[in-house]
């Protein structure tokens, strides 16, 4: 250890309390900051995973102008072979195509009206969780058959069970009357109250012929292999467009701007709340790499009369910060990284926190995930000010005169 | 007595004045951002119930007891429109109206959309309805028995429609036929979300009672009471006044999203806070260990000249209070006058739609309450006596003659 | 009347492996409004002495009796109280309280014992006057020189009126024309006001100014002299 090293590390515990006092404040905010972000940064993942997989998909093809009307006659024609097309070229199953529309839906006993979503069944399971939450009967047996799969509230609100039959009434593409008839195949239950009152699903040919798409339908919900891969999905899928097709492929963002903006909205006041943690911990440290400084004004002085420069000393005082930066940065994220572990083990959650959860497509008890992001950013910016802060006792140094120094007590 | 103990206590805190200083600026911060920050949530929160408490509307519904989980015309309740005046119509609510609101489908020739029908006494309504009449594009339903209907702007531009057009409304009768009717479109209204334009229509009580074929009946009763934080004594009011088969519920028990909310929102502010005053906790106790330590000499001789320990502890204390006192002063201040200029409201709506998810709108009003601004105080005096108490304990345990003869 | 008495006084202190007597049976008995010089190098005891008197200290073994009262058994509340009623300090350096004035210095021990603004203001005057520091009342101890420092502990220590004054060294950061300045305010004060005056010193000069010399040596008296007769 060098000479400076060594010095600066004995400065450091001449007030055992003091410097003990200030790395607890570092590891205070740094342990908040690890947790906290490994716990925000994993519920982000997980409402964005959890939204777009309940049908929206990371890219989806539709109309020009569906995104923002979803009106009827907003089509992507030919949808069946497109989705095949896109398969194909994707080498990727997490392809469905889908209509959609409203429509009054009917039992012996009551009428509701209802989202209807016309789907592949041979691969919505692979775009969609609804699907996968059928908690009676099953999912379609064709694509033309005249069944139909609806939520758990709106069965028992027409009072239906497997086999009961549900009339559907709506308008067809063209603004004609449309009816049909079908059969409950399958009951899902999400939890989420709005999704398993208002939507039901049909097989994509029974929802062509009901409501006379002619092969048309509303969307392609279209999966990467992971989030980041989005953006090249996008292009990919562009180019496999037909020649001079209109059709335009929105990613997540633009089609859940909720979830985004929900993040930044969350994001935002929790760097705000970041960014006072750090800013008060910059004000303890100057506090007492200033006493620091003051109590050895004396001293500072005699090393100064024996011709030591002051950008010396200065610098002395920022190994020291230094040093006890770095013992609060490890310390702060040993102990960040202990706890944000217990907890994603054990799992995390607040009184009332369910219903808020539900909100956000999230779970009730939440397991922050520990990244390498989440544990070096927090620690790595409070030891930045850390040093910042204690600039101005640096250089305090370079106008103070010797002899005045001395003369201090 | 006590005054030589401010006194000491006063001076030294000067002693060291750029310390003091910075400790201020520190407290002043921490205080601010306590403060600031419980507003902006506060205010968005409450923004979010009072919204939310509107487009119910009301702080007490009455239900058929089937009514809230199958939302349909065959779940009505049990007291006609001519019971329920003679019930109600002396009692000292602020407002209170009975409604038909049930799930119907609304077409155009271009679209159709699912949406909760209100069948309303406009007159009855004013007070609580989310929809401001004067600010309809159009005019708004003038009476039970008006043959138009006001929809929201969003949907009208979903359905391509305007004022003076036709649409048809479907729904079902209590024998499940299909009731329809077409409407002239009279009025277009403007929420604070989209989706509360998307999901509402609006016709007269009557008129939705004769296509529905339920002449006399509803399936809602709407209640406004003073204070939304405090509903139990309208509640209580209501039970008094009903028997028979139906369900009173609170707004919170209608909305359990928004009823969460505010209890989380207590929650948070409160975590907040201690948060905040952990942080700061950090550079009060060093201070003052600083303090004492740099003065050890100066105790000692007090206490040879014959002061109490206690007296000695308390010096401490008060010095620390001092500084929280005059901490808390700025940070009070800062906070009052940067939310001030804010009153008039902060624009964020390029999260609009993320607002929206939360159930928020994208003006976001600071809330400033005497209540959040107490506990923050309080809780930072409090926990601020707490934490100087170690420091000022060693200090009053000091013997006077090591403590004399220390350099 | 016996203002102090020290009856077979003990104290040991332990220094790495060794035990050193600091007090080694120290009888003596101090009259009232007498003006007693304790003389002994340094590390003789006088200080252990000063403490066990003042009851600052307690001492091993042995009893102390101020004011006709025994101490070396009270509780640390009623040493304090003893403290401020019957006994003022006067210690070597760093007497005053640095953010006090020299006035508020005086009256700090007044105050404390809750003496009412205007009397204690009133004596503060007086008093400071008496030491010669008139006019520097509302000076702080850093705007002092050590003499005039040392003069206004002085004014503190008899300001309430004790009946037993201890100085401990209390020309040792002075010159010698300054010291011997103190020890005529002392004297003078001594035969004004009647207090009791203990000064422990190893100072040659300030021994002359005693009507009573006791000469200590590692812990145990070893002259008493009445100095009145020479
Ligand atoms: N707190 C202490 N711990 C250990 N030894 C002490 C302590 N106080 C005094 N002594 C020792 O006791 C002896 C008497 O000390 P003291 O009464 O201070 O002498 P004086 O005041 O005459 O210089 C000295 O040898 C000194 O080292
Ligand atoms: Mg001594």
């Amino acid at each position: 250890m060098s000479i400076v090293l060594r010095l600066a590390w004995r400065n450091l515990w001449r007030q055992p309390r003091r410097t003990w006092l200030t790395t607890g404040a570092m590891v205070f905010s740094n342990v908040l900051l690890v947790f906290m972000m490994s716990f925000q940064f994993g519920m982000y993942d997980l409402m964005i995973e959890n939204t777009l997989k309940i049908f929206t998909g990371h890219v989806q093809v539709q109309a020009p102008g569906y995104l923002d009307d979803k009106k009827m006659r907003q089509t992507v024609a030919d949808i069946v072979p497109l989705a095949d097309s896109l398969r194909t070229g994707l080498k990727s199953n997490k392809v469905a195509a889908r209509g959609i529309t409203f429509a009054l839906a009917s039992s012996e006993e009551r009428s509701y009206g209802i989202m209807i979503y016309g789907v592949e069944p041979g691969f919505e399971p692979e775009v969609s969780t609804v699907p996968g939450l059928i908690i009676e009967g099953e999912y379609f047996s064709g694509i033309a058959a005249a069944e139909i799969v609806v939520g758990s509230v709106l069965a028992r609100n027409l009072k239906v069970g497997l086999g009961d039959e549900i009339t559907l009434l709506g308008s067809g593409v063209d603004g004609s009357f449309a009816a049909a008839v079908a059969t409950v195949k399958g009951i899902f239950e999400s939890g989420v109250v709005d999704l398993d009152r208002n939507i039901a699903e049909i097989p994509l040919q029974f929802f062509d012929d009901t409501f006379y798409m002619q092969g048309a339908g509303h969307q392609i919900s279209i999966f990467a292999a992971d989030l980041n891969d989005v953006g090249d999905l996008q292009i990919d899928v562009q180019k496999m467009l037909p020649a001079g097709s209109n059709l335009v492929v929105p990613d997540w963002n633009l089609l859940q701007p909720g979830v985004r903006q929900a993040i930044q909205a969350d994001m935002s006041s929790a760097f705000f709340m970041y960014f006072v943690l750090v800013i008060l911990v910059s004000f303890s440290v100057l506090n007492t790499q200033l006493m620091s400084v003051l109590e050895r004004t004396h001293e500072f002085g005699i090393v100064m009369a024996l011709g030591l420069r002051p950008g010396r000393l200065g610098r002395l005082v920022l190994i020291e910060t230094a040093l006890m930066g770095l013992m609060g940065m490890l310390l702060g994220m040993l102990a960040g990284a202990v706890v944000t572990l217990w907890v994603a083990q054990v799992g995390f959650s607040i009184p009332g926190m369910d219903e808020m959860a539900v909100q956000f497509n999230l779970p009730a008890t939440m397991h922050p995930s520990l990244t390498l992001f989440s544990l070096t950013t927090g620690p790595a910016v409070v030891f930045v000010f850390t040093i910042l802060a204690a600039c101005y006792p640096a250089l305090r140094m370079h106008w103070q005169k010797p002899v005045e120094a001395m003369r201090a007590v | 007595m006590l005054r030589v103990l401010f006194m000491l206590a006063w001076r030294n805190l000067w002693r060291n004045h750029r310390r003091t200083f910075i400790m201020l600026a520190a407290i002043g911060t921490g205080v601010w951002a306590m403060i600031f920050m419980t507003a902006l949530t506060r205010g968005m929160v409450d923004q979010m119930i009072s919204d939310g408490i509107k487009e119910m509307p009301g702080h007490v519904q009455m239900h058929n007891p089937e009514f809230r989980d199958d939302p349909s015309v065959n779940n009505l309740i049990a007291l006609d429109d001519a019971e329920l005046a003679a019930r109600f119509e002396d009692a000292e609510f602020k407002a209170w109206a009975s409604r038909v609101r049930v799930p119907a489908i609304v077409t155009s020739e271009r679209d159709s959309r699912g949406v909760t029908l209100l069948g309303i006494d406009p007159v009855s309504e004013r007070e609580m309805s989310f929809v401001n009449y004067d600010d309809v594009a159009g005019r708004f339903l003038e009476s039970s028995d008006d043959k138009g209907i006001v929809i929201g702007e969003k949907l009208a531009e979903i359905l391509e429609t305007e004022i003076g057009k036709r649409i048809v409304i479907m729904s079902q009768d209590p024998d499940n036929e299909i009731a329809d009717r077409g409407l002239r479109v009279v009025g277009l209204f403007t929420a604070s979300t989209s989706a509360t334009e998307e999901t509402y229509v609006f016709m007269g009580k009557k008129t939705a009672q004769k296509m529905l074929g339920i002449e006399g009946a509803t399936t809602e009763v709407v209640f406004l009471g003073d204070d939304y934080r405090n509903v139990d004594p309208l509640y209580d009011a209501v039970v008094g006044k009903v028997d028979g088969n139906v369900e009173i519920s609170r707004w919170y028990d209608v909305n359990t999203y928004l009823g969460t909310m505010m209890g989380v929102m207590d929650g948070f502010v409160l975590i907040w806070v201690i948060v905040i005053f952990l942080a700061l906790s950090f550079g009060l106790v060093n201070t003052l260990v600083m303090a004492v330590f740099e003065r050890i000499r100066e105790i000692g001789l007090m206490l040879a000249l014959g002061m109490k320990p206690g007296s000695i502890l308390g010096q401490i204390v008060i010095e620390s209070m001092l500084l929280l006192a005059i901490g808390l002063t700025i940070g009070n201040v800062l906070a009052v006058i940067t939310i001030l200029p804010l009153q008039n409201g902060i624009d964020i709506s390029i999260v609009a739609d993320g607002m929206e998810m939360m159930g928020a709108a994208s003006m976001l009003y600071p809330a400033l309450y005497a209540n959040d601004m107490i506990l923050a105080n309080a809780v930072v005096l409090i926990l601020g006596f707490l934490a100087s108490l170690s420091p000022a304990w060693r200090a009053s345990r000091y013997e006077p003659v090591e403590a004399i003869s220390k350099v | 009347m016996t203002a102090v008495s020290c009856i077979d006084l003990c104290k040991t202190y332990r220094q790495g492996d060794q035990d050193i007597k600091a007090l080694d049976h120290v009888s003596i008995d101090i009259q009232e409004g007498g003006f007693v010089c304790l003389s002994a190098p340094s590390g003789g005891g006088k200080t252990t002495l000063l403490n066990a008197i003042g009851g600052l200290d307690i001492p091993d073994s042995g009893q102390v009796i101020v004011a006709g009262t025994r101490i070396d058994n009270m509780s640390k509340g009623d040493l304090a109280d003893l403290r401020l009623r019957q006994i003022g300090f006067v210690f070597q350096a760093y007497n005053l309280i640095p953010v006090l004035t020299a006035q508020e210095n005086v009256e700090f021990v007044m105050q404390v014992q809750g003496m009412a603004a205007n009397k204690r203001r009133d004596r503060s005057f007086a008093i400071l006057k008496e030491v010669g520091l008139e006019g520097l009342e509302g000076r702080r101890p850093a705007e002092m020189s050590g003499g005039q420092q040392q003069r206004v502990a002085v004014a503190r220590a008899i300001a309430s009126r004790p009946a037993l004054v201890l100085a401990d060294e209390p020309t040792a950061n002075l010159d010698s024309k300054t010291a011997g300045e103190l020890m005529e305010l002392f004297k003078m004060l001594n035969e004004l006001h009647g207090t009791t005056f203990v000064i422990a010193t190893h100072d040659q000069r300030v021994m002359t100014f005693a009507k009573r010399l006791i000469r200590m040596l590692d812990g145990q008296i070893v002259e008493d002299i009445d100095q009145r007769a020479a």
